[in-house]
């Protein structure tokens, strides 16, 4: 710690503190524009400066000086003043002065500080670049005649981001900020830029001229697409969500977004969203009153008797639908009752908790920037988690983190510094995991104490030698064992496994596999270390806290579908999932559902499922709820409702609460707070907190570090190679998550249908160029695609990402790790 | 992609070899950016787009961080240029001699001004500040040659003299 003293102030901080942030930890305010609490200093701006007693003859920038002991600071005088002033001048000179028509009016920094300032006139006088605006792509603009040069943009895209798309180009008065050949921008179109911009240079192009900053309500809210739980906020205008406002006082993600959080919030405003119920009448679903499809659906659910009802959820409902639905699983008499097709959650209710008596990750996300080493399965995380991804981005730039990925392509962990690929062949991440664990053992290097099942790994690992692993996966054995020895020296580290729909294969014996490593390398309990499987959907970890899935003698989702299939089940009720686009194997679905006598299909959509159904439940969106989300990483946080329902839509909480009460049930609670209290009684981990305890970080039940139940070594089994010259890989695209964001604007903008992506020496040989239509036969199905080439594949590998529902992909795609396919034109 | 974001352009077709050889050779050293642009520009008489590509692929380095620096220095360049570059020194001695008129002559001669390249990417013209021999002023060079003490008759025995060389 260091003494200093700030306007007369005694303050004592951390040595790394730099005066400007001595300063904040003190209530005193140096003005910054260039200044962001996420990135490193960078000094660009010159608004910070102040004045040291012992650094005298020149102001010195607070923002990027570290504080020394008896520091003397005085962060206003008329000198210091006139300098700022002169600075602000300085800055604009080149810009445009157009506030009347820019939307960053009333929350600019360049704006407040002129004003604060009062620079009234200039007395310097430059050129005007006129520079033209990138308008190219239809979600970030950016007119650089407004730009302050703070390289704001510039370091996010590549600290947080890791991305690189701006840098400063040219020099001297000219230079100004650019993508490379100085073109319309082209990236991952997170817009961390336009959130770090403090002016109007990067603008969300959505919001463009839809309401001023402060005509907006703000809601605190959880985003509703995939696990990583990022904190939204809602900028309200007459009941509209106008845009995503950036928040990083709250919550996990430090105001980080992905293009989905950030862009893809639209959908809840979509015209196209149900606002009242529809029940089938001579074959046509028309609108009808709720109490007339709330008594249709609770006959038929009589009809088909408890043990002939299956109940399909998704994973996107609060904690607290979720225990309603259990509720009226158990009104309606039935035990068939899953989630997520049942199968993808499996390495986390089956593998990890054999493994150690918990169903979740054992850690929390910030921990991992500090991470020595990590390890991420599946190259697919950044995709399916990429606030996450930008976490494990700054442990490896910022923190030197070692970072190996086990993959079946390059994706773009890849190109971290220091990243090491052990490029495996398709499905064969189990393999892989094997092959680290046996080296572990055999070098002596595991952690053995207290674990159970030790003798039967080995022996289960038998045929897992660095070697025999080398030769059947393609990984190098020395890769494996190098990787293997620098987890086991790390003293912290994190094993990273992304799960959902598109991943089923193996899912269960990867989460035994990513357990066996995290016991062997004492990961489990350990500070800092954490063994991470992450849901795909919003509330994938609170489907499994609430068990959502087979009760006792039930059915589980795959069964259902067989059973219904098969005439035996004759009622099926699916809540907030399109099971027909998304599950695997389309064709069994489409048995299954064509079969059943009675579909009830609750969404906020007429998805290709629902327009299926008997009757169809009009239900909420995240941005309509009041209730809770439990995170990837086991934080319940609140979700807050910004805006009204669509007509006559409930929440689906509402709509199972009714359900009950036809069915004959009586519910002693009402309102998510009541609920979540009765959510404690029966699930322990929740007993820990009350609903309007959860903090603005919300509450991570069972601690940071999850203290595992027990270590039991599990043998994993080995993968089944898959034969073929092209292999058929299917997966999450970054700009989407699920089906949802099918019907968002913002990822739309990005990727509007279905592709399957070539590498490039695959994509030469066939003579395939980008948006050539090919064909894609495997598993007795064909499909016309258009191509995509990339530099991400090796060769024989093809990716499509599973998220449109009219390309079918999984029509090809029946659970297997990868698929045997030919490619034609 | 959609077409709205679709900016990519056209590569043209630029053998590579070149640069990846250079690339073999500093890929696994930290810090040879400047170096890897500087051997790709005299392999290809400029810094070729696919080229920019290639180096940040193999490099990993973004590639606009690339561009960066490309722009940042006066060495570089983006366009192809000239067999021969014709600087002509316009720094304050030279100026008084009369550098002006032999600026002019490239110009009447080979259509060029300053930073212009002939169409058959035969002469590229540069104005330059000084190149350090006022003595021999009006001066300028052609590669690597010198002509000193220049008129408008000698200039264009010089032009001549490279017109009628390949």
């Amino acid at each position: 710690m260091v003494n200093l003293t700030i306007d007369g102030k005694q303050i004592t901080v951390s040595r790394t503190a730099t005066i400007y942030e001595a300063a904040l930890e003190a209530g005193i305010n140096i003005p910054v524009l260039c200044y962001a609490k996420k990135l490193l200093p960078f000094g660009a701006c010159r608004v910070c400066l102040v004045q040291v007693e012992q650094m005298k003859g020149r102001l010195i920038p607070a923002c990027t000086t570290p504080v020394s002991e008896g520091m003397v600071v005085t962060t206003m005088s008329d000198e210091i003043l006139k300098v700022r002033k002169t600075v602000l001048e300085f800055l604009l000179v080149n810009h445009v002065i157009d506030c009347p028509v820019c939307d960053k009016g009333g929350e600019c920094d360049l704006q407040e500080l002129t004003y604060d300032h009062e620079v009234v006139c200039n007395r310097f006088q430059g050129e005007k670049f006129n520079l033209e605006t990138d308008e190219v792509n239809p979600l970030i603009e950016r007119n650089m005649n407004r730009c302050v040069l703070c390289g704001r943009c510039v370091r996010v895209c590549d600290e947080v981001v890791a991305y690189g798309s701006y840098s400063f180009i040219n020099r001297g008065f000219e230079t100004k900020i650019a993508t490379a050949y100085d073109r319309g921008l082209n990236c991952e179109f997170c817009g961390q830029c336009v959130s770090m911009c403090p002016v109007g240079a990067i603008l969300p192009r959505p919001f463009k001229f839809k309401a001023r900053p402060w005509q907006l309500k703000e809601v605190d809210t959880v985003c509703g697409y995939c696990g990583n739980g990022c904190t939204v906020t809602l900028g309200v205008l007459n009941n509209k969500v106008e845009t995503i406002r950036f928040n990083d006082k709250i919550g996990v993600n430090d105001g980080n977004l992905c293009i989905r959080g950030r862009f893809g919030y639209s959908y809840v405003n979509s015209e196209e969203r149900l606002t009242a119920p529809l029940v089938r009448k001579n074959g046509e679903l028309v609108a009808a009153t709720w109490d007339e499809a709330l008594q249709a659906v609770a006959d038929g659910f009589k009809q088909a008797g408890g043990a002939g009802l299956g109940i399909l959820s998704g994973a996107r409902l609060t904690n607290e639908e979720l225990f309603l639905l259990k509720n009226l699983a158990k009104q309606a008499g039935t035990a068939n009752l899953d989630h997520s097709g049942g199968e993808c959650y499996k390495g986390l209710t089956e593998g990890v908790a054999g493994a150690l008596g918990v169903a979740a990750s054992t850690g929390t996300f910030p921990q991992v920037e500090e991470c020595e080493a990590i390890l991420a399965i599946r190259s697919d995380f950044y995709e399916t988690h990429p606030v996450f991804g930008m976490v494990v981005n700054q442990a490896v730039k910022r923190n030197e983190a070692q970072l190996a990925i086990v993959a079946d392509k390059r994706g773009k962990f890849a190109k971290l510094p220091g990243a090491k690929t052990l490029l495996h062949r398709p499905g064969q991440e189990l393999e892989v995991l094997n092959g680290l664990a046996r080296v572990l053992l055999d070098e002596g290097l595991a952690r053995t104490e207290g674990v159970e099942g030790l003798d039967e790994l080995r022996q289960a690992l038998a045929d897992f030698s660095a070697e025999q692993v080398a030769t059947r996966t393609g990984v190098a054995a020395e890769a494996l064992r190098e990787t293997a020895r620098q987890f086991a020296a790390a003293k912290k580290s994190a094993i990273l496994l992304a799960y959902g729909l598109p991943y089923t294969a193996y899912s269960r014996e990867l989460g035994i596999a990513a357990a066996n490593l995290a016991i062997l390398l004492g990961i489990p309990g350990r500070d800092g270390s954490g063994l991470y499987l992450c849901g795909e959907k919003a509330n994938s970890q609170g489907v499994i806290d609430l068990g959502i899935m087979p009760q006792a003698g039930g059915l589980g989702a795959q069964a259902m579908l067989e059973a219904a299939a098969n005439g035996k089940l004759s009622a099926l009720y699916v809540v907030g999932e399109d099971v027909l686009t998304s599950y695997p194997d389309r064709g069994k679905v489409e048995k299954a559902l064509d079969k059943v006598s009675f579909l009830v299909v609750q969404d906020i959509f007429l998805s290709p499922t629902a327009a299926k159904a008997h009757v169809v439940l009009p239900a909420a969106s995240f941005a309509e709820k009041d209730g809770t989300f439990t995170n990837a990483e086991r934080r319940i946080q609140r979700v807050r409702p910004g805006i009204p329902l669509p007509g006559q839509a409930k929440t689906d909480g509402a709509i199972f609460a009714a359900l009950t009460e036809k069915l004959g049930g009586n519910l002693a609670f009402t309102g998510a707070e009541a609920i979540f209290a009765e959510i404690g009684r029966q699930v322990p981990a929740y007993a820990a907190v009350t609903f309007n305890g959860i903090g603005p970080q919300g509450f991570v039940w069972g601690g940071e570090i999850l203290a595992p139940a027990r270590r039991r070594l599990q043998p994993a089994g080995g993968a089944t190679a898959v034969d073929g010259a092209f292999q058929l890989l299917t997966g999450s695209a970054l700009y989407h998550s699920g089906t949802v964001s099918t019907r968002a604007k913002g990822p739309l903008a990005v990727i509007n249908e279905a592709y399957v992506e070539f590498g490039r020496d695959d994509a030469k040989a066939l003579d395939v160029k980008d948006g050539d239509q090919v064909k894609i036969s495997g598993n007795g199905v064909e499909l016309c695609l258009k191509a995509k080439v990339g530099n991400r594949l090796p060769k024989g590998v093809l990716f499509a990402p599973y998220h449109f529902a009219a390309a079918g992909i999984n029509r090809l795609y029946k659970g297997e790790a990868a698929v045997a396919v030919t490619v034609s034109k | 992609m959609s077409e709205a974001v679709e900016t990519k352009v056209e590569e043209k077709e630029i053998d590579l070899a070149g640069a990846n050889e250079i690339l073999d050779h500093y890929e696994d050293m930290p810090g040879a950016l400047m170096p890897v642009l500087q051997a790709i520009q005299e392999h290809y008489g400029y810094i070729p787009e696919p080229t920019v590509h290639l180096a940040a692929e193999r490099l990993n380095v973004y590639t606009s961080q690339i561009f960066g620096v490309l722009t940042f220095y006066a060495q570089f360049h983006l366009e192809p240029r000239g067999k021969y570059i014709i600087r002509v020194c316009k720094g304050t001695a030279c100026h008084v001699r009369g550098a002006n008129r032999i600026g002019d002559t490239i110009k009447e001669r080979l259509g060029v001004g300053h930073a212009e390249t002939t169409e058959d990417l035969k002469f590229t013209a540069e104005y330059v500040a000084c190149i350090g021999a006022c003595g021999m002023a009006p001066v300028i060079m052609v590669n690597d040659a010198t002509y000193g003490s220049l008129t408008v008759q000698k200039m264009n025995e010089v032009i001549d003299k490279y017109v009628s060389m390949d």
